[in-house]
């Protein structure tokens, strides 16, 4: 059609155009064929790169936004949201993502996902990224599992994925131990794991936490290995001062769990296997401590107040620790006319070790009847006079009434005999001071008393006392005498005398004064004697210079 | 090159008159040359396979148009966040932020010029094909202004690019040209050939068949 007939006009001159008939197909339909082409390419990426459209349910879409939030694993996009909508019972929200091809192979029905967003924990900060970026869906593939589109999304990251070596342990505890998810696991105050979770136990009685030690360190987990809670700063006051130790700073605010193996715990029977189960300590002497399976219970019945006591406080044998007051009674037996109080102690035989075992006696009961039997009592008494905190002693009264341990009571253990207190003190200080006083040799003191006074009565009784007071008498007569005669005989002269010296001290005492006339005349004289000896050197020094002025007399040489 | 007014009887054309335009310097040499006797480029009665020509560059913008608003057309990463906007989104946005000028601006550029032009010329083309000669005046007045107009439609791509260079600020913001980019810039350019290789003599040369024929 566009094609006009070139041969109708034209110049002769001029040369013909050739008229060929163009190829049936231009080559202009390249272009909208490598328009096509890359329609179908991008077509079938976009097919082939779709992979499983999934549904997860969270309770909130808080950061998400369809079309821009976006899944991924380990960092790496494999996904994003596409809508978000209010799940049927209104209780969550279902999260549809379209994942990339590759996905596939990630996700299971092991699957967990949770939203990364912006958290800040005592102990460290996560997700500081996606303050910008906003919130995405992160991952965990899990062990491997039959395919699944559905999903409920975690409220919290979990701390430990899969693929992550290490070991898991429960432990038990009665209380949290201030224990937070992602909480620092350490050994030797080098952290090697998380706590994972913890929840109170079906029962309510304990918390049972989860946590998770990293691999080279899962093995220092033994099978005796204690753990316990390492938070906060251990201060302990004592002989050696004060110590202060905390594993470290994130512990301090965070809170943390340390575990350790000590010899003394029994036998180190090889690695602890997975999930093995351990009881959290609240501190590490707690931990420390020796732990003693035998315990046997006694009923203590007390006249006296319990005040101060408490149950934890020590059961002690002459200062060593056997045991701890378990339990304190409320009920009382008021029928029996008295009131005792019934506390429960645990004693521990096994921190005692008898070096020999008495012969005849060879189960423990029979062993403590028999010291029963020496006098061992119980005993309240004070252990410190600030605090009026009590503690229960042990220890052998010999003198006290005879008892023995009754077997098991109202109170379910046995009862074991109690000595009083205060009486018990007081009557031991009586004691000691009527044996003093025995110890003093009262009949030889009378005796040797008795003797003296005898004694005594015959000096006065005998005549030569009587002569020697007559004789003394006499003497003292005489003397009487003689200072009459002193007083009118000799007074009179003597106070002549006395009159006699005060006059003559009176003259030397004018002439020696600083205004007298012999005074000044022998200032004049010594005045003159200094004048004499001057003139004196004067000719002396003369005669050493002029000799000749001895023979010559004294020249006109000037 | 065809001036004539709609109510005046039609004039005899070039062709008519045995004469072929110079598609260059326009010079009217007789049938027959192969050359033009002036500026020495080759002359046709009409372009050369004009309507096979455009209908296949038309197709071919065609289907690029839908990659070209599928796509992303650019992916602003502002402070770790990347978000990709498609033409279609891009405005959206803008209505959502209340820009109503910018929306409408991209939209009539981007969008609704091209599916015009497409548009236009296809209806073109189906009518020179038909033989129609229904108002070839207004027909050849809507060829000119899509011509006209359809470089404008450029506008996107140059902003993108300018905002490419301008907006790279590192960590901070950073666009960068989505896929869509180039599949759209093929579609303009695809279109704007389409409209130079029609050739809207056509148009009249059925009217004035009809008229001869009449």
């Amino acid at each position: 059609m566009s094609e006009a007939d070139p041969q109708a006009n034209g110049f002769a001159t001029a040369p013909r155009a050739h008229v060929r008939r163009r190829r049936s197909l231009s080559l202009v339909w390249v272009v909208p064929l490598a328009a096509a082409l890359i329609g179908v390419w991008l077509v079938y990426k976009a097919v082939s790169e779709k992979g499983p459209e999934i549904t997860i349910t969270f309770k909130s879409a808080e950061g998400l936004e369809a079309g821009k939030t976006k899944v991924r694993y380990k960092d790496v996009d494999i996904g994003q949201v596409t809508a978000i909508e209010l799940s049927q019972d209104l209780k969550g929200v279902l999260v549809r993502a379209a994942l990339a091809r590759d996905a596939e192979r990630l996700i299971s029905e092991n699957t967990r996902f949770w939203v990364v967003r912006a958290r800040v924990s005592a102990s460290a900060i996560y997700g500081l990224g996606t303050v910008f970026s906003g919130a995405y869906i992160d991952l965990d593939p899990g062990p491997p599992g039959r395919p699944a589109r559905h999903f409920t999304g975690l409220e919290q990251p979990p701390v430990v994925t899969t693929g992550m070596p290490g070991r898991h342990f429960i432990l038990e505890s009665e209380r949290r131990e201030s224990i937070e998810i992602g909480c620092p696991v350490y050994f030797r105050q080098i952290r090697v794991g998380e706590v994972v979770s913890y929840q109170l136990s079906e029962d309510g009685a304990k918390i049972v936490s989860k946590i998770f030690v990293h691999d080279p360190y899962h093995r220092f987990v033994r099978t005796n290995s204690r753990f316990w809670s390492a938070g906060g700063l251990d201060v302990r006051i004592d002989s050696a001062g004060i110590r202060v130790r905390t594993e470290s700073l994130v512990s301090l605010l965070a809170g943390g769990i340390a575990f350790d193996t000590f010899a003394e715990h029994g036998e180190d029977a090889g690695e602890a296997r997975e999930e093995a189960v351990f009881r959290l300590y609240a501190n590490a002497d707690a931990a420390r401590e020796r732990e003693y399976d035998e315990r046997n219970f006694f009923v203590l019945l007390f006249d006296e107040s319990v005040r101060g006591l408490s149950p934890g406080a020590p059961l002690e044998f002459r200062g060593l620790q056997v045991g701890k007051v378990i339990d304190i009674k409320t009920e009382l037996d008021l029928a029996s006319n008295r009131v005792r109080i019934p506390v429960v102690v645990a004693l521990e035989p096994e921190r005692i070790t008898l070096r020999e075992r008495p012969q005849g006696k060879t189960t423990r009961e029979e062993m403590l009847a028999s010291l029963v039997e020496r006098g061992l009592r119980a005993q309240l008494r004070t252990a410190s006079l600030l605090t009026g905190q009590l503690y229960v002693a042990l220890d052998f009264f010999p003198k006290a009434p005879p008892a023995r341990i009754s077997p098991k009571g109202p109170y379910g253990h046995p009862e074991f005999p109690t000595t009083p207190t205060p009486f018990e003190e007081i009557g031991a200080k009586l004691n000691r001071l009527i044996d003093h006083l025995d110890r003093l040799p009262f009949e030889e003191i009378g005796r040797d008393l008795r003797a003296t006074v005898q004694g005594a009565r015959r000096v006065a009784d005998s005549p030569a006392l009587v002569d020697a007071l007559q004789s003394l008498n006499a003497a003292l007569k005489e003397v009487r005498e003689l200072v009459r005669e002193l007083r009118t005989g000799a007074a009179p002269e003597l106070k002549a005398t006395l009159e006699e010296a005060r006059r003559s001290l009176a003259a030397a005492q004018s002439t020696l004064a600083a205004d007298s006339p012999l005074q000044s005349r022998l200032n004049a004289a010594l005045d003159e004697l200094a004048a004499a000896a001057r003139a004196l050197r004067a000719l002396a020094d003369y005669l050493e210079r002029h000799p000749e002025a001895a023979v010559f007399g004294k020249g006109n040489e000037k | 090159m065809e001036e004539t007014g709609l109510r005046a009887p039609l004039p005899t054309t070039a062709s008519e008159a045995g004469l072929v335009a110079c598609e260059v310097c326009l010079l009217l040499s007789p049938r027959g040359r192969a050359r033009c006797p002036r500026c020495g480029s080759r002359l046709h009665p009409r372009k050369p396979d004009s309507i096979p020509r455009t209908w296949a560059l038309l197709i071919a913008a065609l289907i690029l148009y839908l990659p070209a608003n599928l796509l992303p057309m650019t992916t602003v990463v502002t402070l770790g966040r990347a978000q990709s906007d498609t033409i279609l989104s891009g405005v959206i946005y803008f209505i959502q932020t209340g820009s109503w000028p910018i929306a409408v601006v991209i939209f009539i550029a981007s969008i609704l010029v091209p599916l015009l032009k497409i548009a236009v010329l296809a209806c073109l083309l189906v009518s020179v094909q038909r033989g129609s000669s229904f108002r070839p005046v207004d027909r050849t007045r809507l060829y000119r202004v899509t011509e006209l107009v359809g470089r404008w439609s450029m506008l996107d791509i140059f902003v993108v690019t300018v905002l490419v260079a301008v907006v790279n600020l590192g960590a901070i913001a950073t666009i960068q040209a989505g896929p869509a980019a180039p599949f759209f810039a093929a579609v303009v350019v695809i279109t704007m050939f389409a409209a130079m290789s029609f050739d809207p003599r056509l148009i009249w040369d059925r009217c004035s068949g009809e008229k001869r024929d009449e």
